[in-house]
């Protein structure tokens, strides 16, 4: 371990902090604005759940490095292409649990919403989509932390991520990068999962905390 | 489940009780009225409207619910619950949270309660401010689903009588499903019970089923000591009271011997203390005061203005003199009843409501 090698390096670690801030975050969150309006539709529609359910599984199946390469002839070796790949994985988390949640809306809720005279949108947007968040917010952190860290491979198709220093380490026999690298990536991880939970603990007032 | 050929009238302002046995259709019944189940064929009519012609959601607003598993929507605190209907109906916040307080009042609970969560909340508390959210527009009709069957028996009693208490100032419309006999009795200006198939058995006040059950379904549904409860019905007002065994506590020996009462009841500043039998008195001195006399319990009293003659006789059966204590609002010792005073009132009681036109007249 050679800590000289960090404040001397300081300028292009962050900057491939950045990048991979970009590739990890951002992908789930993609992914969570399409996974709301499929899971919404899988939930009212039961016909509906298992195709989904086994086009998002199938996807997730393909190994990381074929899809980059499946995306390579028409979104090139660009973060568009990573991005694409790391959202298509986070549906086969974050799908399921919106699902999941809204399954999860006790029946005489939704039932006193129909009598209190919700009609269907009201009712899934002020009751039923509220009380499905824990769920959903706990699908999108799994996929947070499961993307953040798959997009070091991203490296591998030449697109900038702290999965740059695990190559150049590797390559040069420098275990230091590596060890920052992963101390790093780890370190977001934990992050934006705290981040989440500060997220939902806001949003769901109402849970019984013990 | 399924509902057969219901033919059902339920007279504005009073409180109709549909009860009977599960899948007998009760439940489907009350959800076709605000159409959260659509009949396949009938009509139901709302004040003379077909509720079918409605639009079910504006239908509903006009119509309270409430369901026994409360249904309270766990992300919203107690005064957003309560303001549910008037905040879909376009009133604006603040107008619709100070609803929501004037409701707590109402249904008994504290305004503290209000910016609570459900999770927060007691079964019992929780049930009230499900009442209240059904009251929050205040809706001509009120369905209520088995409202009050998932809280234990203390709590299911006050809540009955807070609606009954509320529905005497409101006057709603109220229909109500449960599949207790006794809170249909307790709660009902009208009972129809159903069959286990879904066909309606009898339709009448509670005294009704009690006095004339018009077959044996009814009868065993009731209960076998029906002729008990049906005495709740009597008022004990009419009640012959003696005065002769009552004497305070400052009165001699001598005194309660003249009597000549097998039990004495001694009384200070009105208020029962206890029984003394005669036989204990035998050995004592003639100018000791009965307050120096151990007495035994009075068990419990009745009320003579407002109690029923089944008050009476509960408080005869438990007192170890046989006899009931009638008292007055300040709980002061009005007088006593034997046991063939009870019988008495209560075979004139029997006789006036059999030949009374409208026997169903609540006391």
């Amino acid at each position: 371990m050679m800590w000289s090698w960090i404040p001397s390096n300081g300028a292009q670690i962050w900057q491939y902090t950045q990048d991979h801030i970009l590739l990890g975050v951002l992908s789930p969150l993609i992914g969570l604005a399409i996974s709301l309006p499929l899971g919404i539709a899988a939930a009212r529609w039961r016909w509906f759940y298992p195709p989904v359910l086994t086009i998002v599984n199938v996807l997730y199946a393909i190994p990381a490095l074929a899809l980059f390469v499946a995306l390579i002839p028409s979104l090139g070796l660009s973060d568009t292409n990573v991005i694409v790949a790391l959202t298509l994985y986070s549906l086969c988390i974050i799908v399921p649990n919106v699902v999941a949640g809204l399954r999860a809306v006790p029946e005489p809720v939704r039932q006193a919403a129909t009598a209190m005279g919700y009609g269907a949108l009201r009712r899934l947007v002020f009751v039923e989509l509220p009380l499905a968040v824990p769920v959903i917010i706990g699908g999108l952190r799994v996929a947070m932390v499961s993307s953040i860290s798959l997009a070091s491979i991203a490296q591998l198709i030449g697109v900038y991520s702290l999965g740059y220093f695990f190559i150049d380490g590797e390559q040069r026999a420098f275990p230091t990068e590596i060890y920052v690298a992963l101390v790093l990536i780890i370190a977001l991880a934990l992050a934006c999962d705290l981040v989440l939970v500060g997220v939902r603990r806001a949003l769901t007032p109402w849970v019984a905390r013990s | 489940m399924a509902v057969h050929s219901l033919d059902l009238e339920v007279p504005a302002g009073k409180t109709v009780v549909l009860v009977g046995p599960s899948g007998c259709g009760k439940t489907t019944s009350l959800r076709m009225i605000n159409r959260l189940v659509e009949p396949t064929s009938g009509r139901i009519l709302l004040d003379g409207e077909d509720v079918r012609a409605a639009n079910p959601a504006r239908l509903r607003r006009g119509i309270g619910y409430v369901i026994q598993q409360t249904g309270l929507f766990p992300h919203r605190t107690v005064e957003d619950n309560i303001a549910t209907v008037p905040l879909l109906n376009g009133w604006g916040r603040d107008k619709a949270r100070g609803r929501a307080r004037e409701l707590l009042k109402l249904v008994g609970l504290d305004r503290a309660l209000a910016k609570r969560y459900p999770y927060q909340l007691s079964g019992g508390q929780q049930q009230r401010v499900g009442v209240a959210r059904a009251l929050a527009a205040d809706p001509p009709v009120l369905l209520m689903d088995e409202p009050f069957s998932a809280v234990d028996p203390l709590i299911r009693a006050s809540l009955q009588d807070t609606l009954i208490a509320l529905q005497s100032e409101l006057h709603k419309t109220i229909v109500l499903v449960t599949h207790d006999i006794e809170e249909a009795i307790k709660v009902g200006d009208l009972v129809a019970l159903f069959r286990p198939e879904g066909r309606l058995a009898q339709v009448g006040t509670p005294e009704e089923l009690l006095g004339a059950p018009v077959d044996d379904y009814v009868a065993g549904f009731v209960g076998f000591d029906r002729g008990i409860r049906r005495l709740s019905f009597f008022s004990a007002a009419g009640l012959d009271l003696n005065a002769g065994p009552v004497l305070a506590a400052d009165a001699t020996v001598a005194k309660a011997q003249a009597t000549g009462e097998p039990w004495i009841l001694v009384v200070g500043d009105g208020k029962p203390r206890g029984w003394v039998p005669a036989e204990r008195l035998a050995a004592m001195s003639g100018d000791t005061p009965l307050g120096q006399v151990r007495a035994d319990g009075f068990g419990h009293t009745f009320p003579v203005a407002g109690g029923s003659l089944r008050a009476a006789l509960d408080a005869a059966v438990i007192s170890p003199a046989g006899q009931a204590i009638g008292v007055d609002e300040d709980g002061r010792v009005v007088g006593v009843a034997t046991f063939d005073q009870l019988k008495a009132a209560i075979q004139a009681a029997d006789r006036a409501g059999r030949t009374a036109d409208e026997p169903g007249a609540r006391p």
